[in-house]
């Protein structure tokens, strides 16, 4: 009662917070009803669906049973998972440290107010908007053995580089293609984060004798570690589900005899088509997953111990 | 305890969520009683573009013969066809009469899908050819599971520029595995390793016209590591040794090695009668130098791709989808679609008609006569069980062996006993 009878201070109705206080339980709800109902109807159910048919040998046509941790065992004694596994790793180790550190030199090279920069930021950008596919096809065109840089190197007298033969070139043409793509996206990020550094520490920092070098290192890497880390974790988190790249340059089969096939793809390859087996498959997503989130909270950890 | 109690029962819950499949056990796959009216749902695999007009002829056609039924005719492209399929199937979507090859009908049978025309219309059997008919038989069960529809041998196509170039016979082009590898061999030498005879690395087809046997008779177990199949092997490692095979031949899809054939960087490759067209659009010198001939083989048949169409057993006008399946494979309406473009009909008598019999002196007569005089002795060596998962188990194998990774009896070895592992698994 103390509340609608009190005066507020803007000298607004007195019974307004009363009537506030009556709807304050549901019309959160309402408002968050829409987004949580997509987000259970396609992510949340899905994911429990696929947790629920890793216990089980269902195909995509025959219903099967419960197996409990059989696929899991299986899939210990599987080449492909662990060339897989392999694969998936070596894409983070690669590309996630050029992903978070050449999209920072980009940024920092393109925040510079000169004649034409604009033009810059907007072709470093374009691949990002551009189709994986059709990027994904004119690479392999490009990379072909008898493709643009094979003619070049050959001009060189260097020979035809088997870029889309020799499986481990493959796989690092798909991680430099995930790079290029990958560039424009993380610049614009670290843009907006290059804003936020304050210039007077820059100023300071000059003043006291630092060259560009050293400004570089002391001040905008610490003032944008917190991006860092960002960008660290959703490019860990995507390197690792990598699917297109692998997919378009090494083949549906993942490279020679599979030799460039990611986690992702082998879910794919195993799960679909007319005898998919879809319990399998669900086993090899939720390793996936797990590795996923254990790379998060990798990611998040080392950033709580710099903090500390 | 609590949270405990709530984690179990969540995994309870997401495990009989899990369990909820549409079952589809019970639905009858032996008979197609009823009345010939409703609507019903057709698709073709990649027709559309090029044969429009024939098929909304035939539809008009069939709904005219029977009115009160109406077909709603879909198209699905060639590239991920089976995927498509497979989600139909599975999301209870499938169209009643679907065109389907004998190893696309092969799982969706065993999942109850396909209706048993042996027992559902048996009274068609005899208007087609018995290898046709029987060609959508699947091993271990009782039936035949799609109508026989268009045959077709798969025509080689050759460079005869490049063939010449290499000192070869442009006429006389390779026509058994032992003078494909000599030729081969001769080509790489003489470019010097530019130009390759093959973009593709041998798939199971290569295996069956080898002579290689490729399933026991009863259909239980692989047997293409037997000593032939390691033999063909080693005989194509000595073609990617030399660069007669080309050195992206273990990652080019179909559509690259054609790329590679229409570039004349490659001197043979497989194709269709539809190709022609495309080489006259798109690689006009290589359309004047295009030889035409029959994929080797060592056994005397040459291999024969059968198309069908399977009639959905869950469908809810099967007596329509029946009737519309039969129409559309009978043998005047087979025959008006040979007319269209180079396949063959799978009833009795068409392949004795004036059309494939009489030559006129065009060249597309003399492919087309030479073709049906093969399908005498065709077979289909696609085996009806191998999935796609053994396919590519195969092809990882032959990649194995050809790159010297694996010794071709041990890749073999293994890929066999990893086809007759998923084939066990049914």
């Amino acid at each position: 009662m103390k509340t609608a009878t009190a005066a507020p201070p803007g000298g607004a109705p007195a019974t307004a917070p009363r009537r506030v206080r009556r709807h304050l339980p549901t019309s959160p709800w309402l408002f968050l009803a829409p987004g949580l109902l997509a987000v259970t109807a396609f992510s949340l159910a899905p994911f429990l669906l696929t947790v629920g048919n890793s216990f089980t040998d269902n195909r995509t046509l025959v219903p099967g049973g419960f197996v409990g941790l059989a696929n899991f065992r299986e899939l210990l004694h599987d080449e492909m998972f662990w060339t897989g596994l392999r694969n998936s790793a070596l894409y983070v180790l690669v590309t996630v440290p050029l992903l978070v550190l050449l999209p920072l030199l980009l940024a920092v090279l393109v925040q510079r107010h000169i004649p034409g920069i604009t033009f810059f930021r907007a072709a470093f950008y374009t691949p990002v908007v551009a189709s994986v596919v059709v990027v994904g096809l004119i690479w392999s065109w490009l990379l072909d053995d008898r493709g643009l840089v094979n003619g070049i190197l050959e001009a060189l007298g260097a020979g035809p580089v088997g870029f889309l033969s020799d499986p481990w070139l493959l796989l690092l043409s798909a991680m430099l293609l995930t790079v290029w793509k990958g560039l424009g996206y993380y610049m614009i990020v670290y843009l907006a984060a290059l804003t936020n550094v304050p210039r007077e520490l820059h100023e300071a920092a000059a003043v006291d004798g630092a060259g560009a070098v050293r400004r570089f290192v002391t001040v905008t890497v610490p003032a944008l570690r917190n991006t860092m880390v960002l960008v660290a974790a959703l490019s860990s988190v995507s390197a690792f589900k990598v699917f297109s790249e692998v997919y378009l340059l090494a083949g549906e089969n993942g490279g020679p005899a599979g030799e460039d096939i990611t986690l992702v793809q082998l879910v794919q390859q195993v799960g679909t088509g007319l005898n998919g087996r879809v319990g399998y498959a669900s086993a090899l997503s939720v390793v996936v997953f797990v590795v996923t989130l254990g790379l998060m909270l990798l990611v998040l950890r080392a950033n709580r111990k710099e903090d500390a | 305890m609590r949270k405990f109690r709530i984690a179990a029962l969540a995994l309870v819950g997401v495990l009989a969520f899990s369990a909820c499949t549409v079952g589809t056990q019970n639905v009858d796959t032996t008979s197609a009683e009823g009345e010939i009216r409703g609507t019903i749902t057709f698709q073709t695999w990649s027709l559309r573009a090029a044969y429009r007009d024939y098929f909304e002829k035939l539809i008009d056609d069939f709904e005219k013969k029977y009115p009160g039924t109406h077909v709603k005719w879909i198209d699905q492209p060639a590239e991920g066809y089976a995927d498509k399929i497979s989600a139909d199937a599975a999301g209870g979507t499938l169209p009643d009469v679907v065109n389907v090859s004998p190893d696309l009908a092969a799982p969706l049978a065993k999942a109850h899908l396909a209706l048993d025309l042996d027992r559902a219309a048996p009274q068609y059997r005899d208007e087609y050819l018995p290898a046709a008919w029987k060609s959508s038989r699947i091993p271990g069960m009782k039936g035949t599971y799609a109508f026989p529809w268009y045959l077709n041998t798969g025509p080689l196509f050759y460079n005869k520029k490049l063939f010449a170039q290499a000192g070869l016979d442009p006429d006389d082009p390779p026509r058994t595995y032992d003078e494909l590898f000599r030729d081969a061999l001769t080509m790489a030498k003489r470019s010097k390793g530019r130009i390759a005879t093959l973009a593709s690395v041998p798939t199971i087809e290569d295996f069956g016209r080898y002579g290689v046997r490729l399933m026991n008779k009863s259909g239980t177990a692989f047997t293409f590591d037997e000593p032939k199949g390691v033999e063909l092997l080693r005989r194509y490692k000595k073609l990617y040794q030399a660069g007669a095979l080309d050195r992206q031949a273990f990652t080019s899809t179909p559509e690259q090695a054609g790329r590679k054939f229409m570039q004349q960087s490659v001197a043979m490759n497989p194709g269709s009668a539809l190709d022609l067209d495309k080489f006259k659009k798109d690689a006009p010198s290589l359309y004047k130098n295009i030889g035409i001939t029959d994929a080797p083989n060592n056994t005397g048949s040459p291999n024969m791709y059968v198309q069908g169409l399977m009639v959905n057993a869950a469908g809810d006008n099967k007596a329509t989808a029946v009737a519309f399946a039969h129409f559309v494979t009978n043998a005047e309406n087979q025959m008006a679609f040979a007319h269209e473009t180079t396949v063959f009909p799978s009833t009795k008598g068409a392949l004795d008609t004036e059309y494939f019999t009489r030559q006129d002196g065009t060249d597309k007569t003399r492919v087309r006569i030479a073709s049906a005089k093969s399908l005498d002795t065709a077979v289909n060596y696609t085996p009806v069980l191998l999935s796609e998962d053994m396919k590519t188990a195969l092809q990882n194998a032959v990649t194995r062996a050809l790159r010297g990774d694996e010794s071709p009896e041990k890749a073999l070895k293994r890929a066999a006993e990893e086809c007759n592992r998923l084939l066990r698994l049914g």
